[in-house]
């Protein structure tokens, strides 16, 4: 459940990006495959930390990518959902991550008459 | 009134990690500069975690400080000081992990004597999830199985087992009287990190810890 502390990290980084504690009407994050994240546990986390943070109830959009891998057998460029999904040529699980594990705050968009 | 319609979307393009990071990167330039070797200690509840520090201690000493995270109690760190070594207690609270600003808070407060000291261990929250998204500014970030969890575990917690530089296997004493199949748990740990280096320890016993401290030593004298 360490999504309660990333939650609470996200708000941190809104309110100092913003300045203010303000209604969000929607908050744009994306989580990579490898993040170690459970994005539904992070919604529900989010949800509650939002609202006792003073941020309203804001939808939270999440933009879940696809890893990027490269086989260390064959030196095939893949992409993944998951740690499991070996190289589609040759079926390896030898590669090194290029991408997947990000987490990011991307944008957030304010309620009606906030500004 | 003001009719021109206001931009709304705000953007923010920040990683949520980027603060412990930061930490990450003052402890490791900190414990750098006092020539402090630091290892990130992480497994599940009961794997052997504070016995193998306790083993540890017998090799190195008051060479090693050793900083426990647990949830509450400072009963590994009286562990630890029995053993010989300085110990710092950080009592989590509830949170399942250590980050970086608490180590850093750790260390504020430990006398990191840089004349005696080499070697800093952090003991991680028993947990195989939450504490692999955090570097706490380590070298060495070690993943400890015990053979009664069983050799299966590997593949199920990927994002920790992805993410070591050394797999030790605790508890081989116990090898007899479980099925535990070790070459298993190796080649599926390398399936996901090919670059392992990989220990078959007891720290009960004492089997294959004088290999293993001769190893972190080798990393850094």
């Amino acid at each position: 459940m360490h999504e309660l502390s990333l939650a609470h990290d996200m708000t941190r980084i809104i309110g100092n990006v913003l300045g203010r504690k303000v209604h969000l009407d929607r908050v744009n994050i994306t989580v990579g495959p490898l993040s170690g994240i459970s994005p539904e546990s992070l919604r529900f986390c989010f949800t509650e930390i939002a609202k006792i943070e003073g941020f309203g109830e804001p939808e939270l959009v999440i933009n879940q990518t696809r890893a990027k891998l490269i086989c260390l057998d064959c030196d095939t460029e893949y992409e993944a959902e998951d740690f499991y999904q070996g190289c589609p040529d040759c079926g390896s699980l030898s590669r090194k991550i290029l991408s997947g594990r990000e987490f990011t705050v991307d944008s957030v968009e304010l309620e009606e008459g906030e500004d | 009134m003001c009719d021109e319609i206001i931009e709304q979307k705000i953007d923010i393009t920040t990683s949520v990690m980027n603060k412990n990071d930061l930490f990450a990167a003052e402890n490791r330039g900190f414990l750098k500069g006092k020539g402090i070797y630091t290892l990130n200690l992480i497994s599940s509840p009961g794997a052997g975690k504070t016995t193998v520090l306790e083993s540890m201690a017998h090799y190195f000493g008051s060479r090693m400080a050793v900083i426990e995270g647990d949830i509450q109690t400072r009963r590994d760190a009286e562990r630890i000081e029995k053993a010989g070594c300085q110990a710092w207690q950080i009592e989590t609270g509830g949170a399942c992990h250590l980050d970086a600003h608490a180590v850093k808070h750790a260390m504020d407060q430990m006398e990191l004597d840089s004349d005696i000291l080499e070697l800093l261990a952090i003991e991680n929250v028993g947990n195989l999830i939450c504490p692999s998204g955090y570097d706490l500014g380590e070298n060495l970030r070690i993943g400890l199985l015990s053979v009664p969890e069983g050799d299966d575990k590997i593949l199920k917690y990927p994002s920790l087992f992805s993410t070591i530089n050394v797999l030790v296997i605790n508890k081989m004493d116990l090898l007899p009287h479980l099925d535990f199949d070790v070459d298993r748990a190796i080649e599926e740990c390398r399936s996901l990190n090919p670059d392992v280096l990989v220990f078959t320890v007891s720290a009960k016993t004492g089997e294959g810890m004088e290999e293993f401290c001769d190893f972190v030593e080798s990393n850094y004298s």
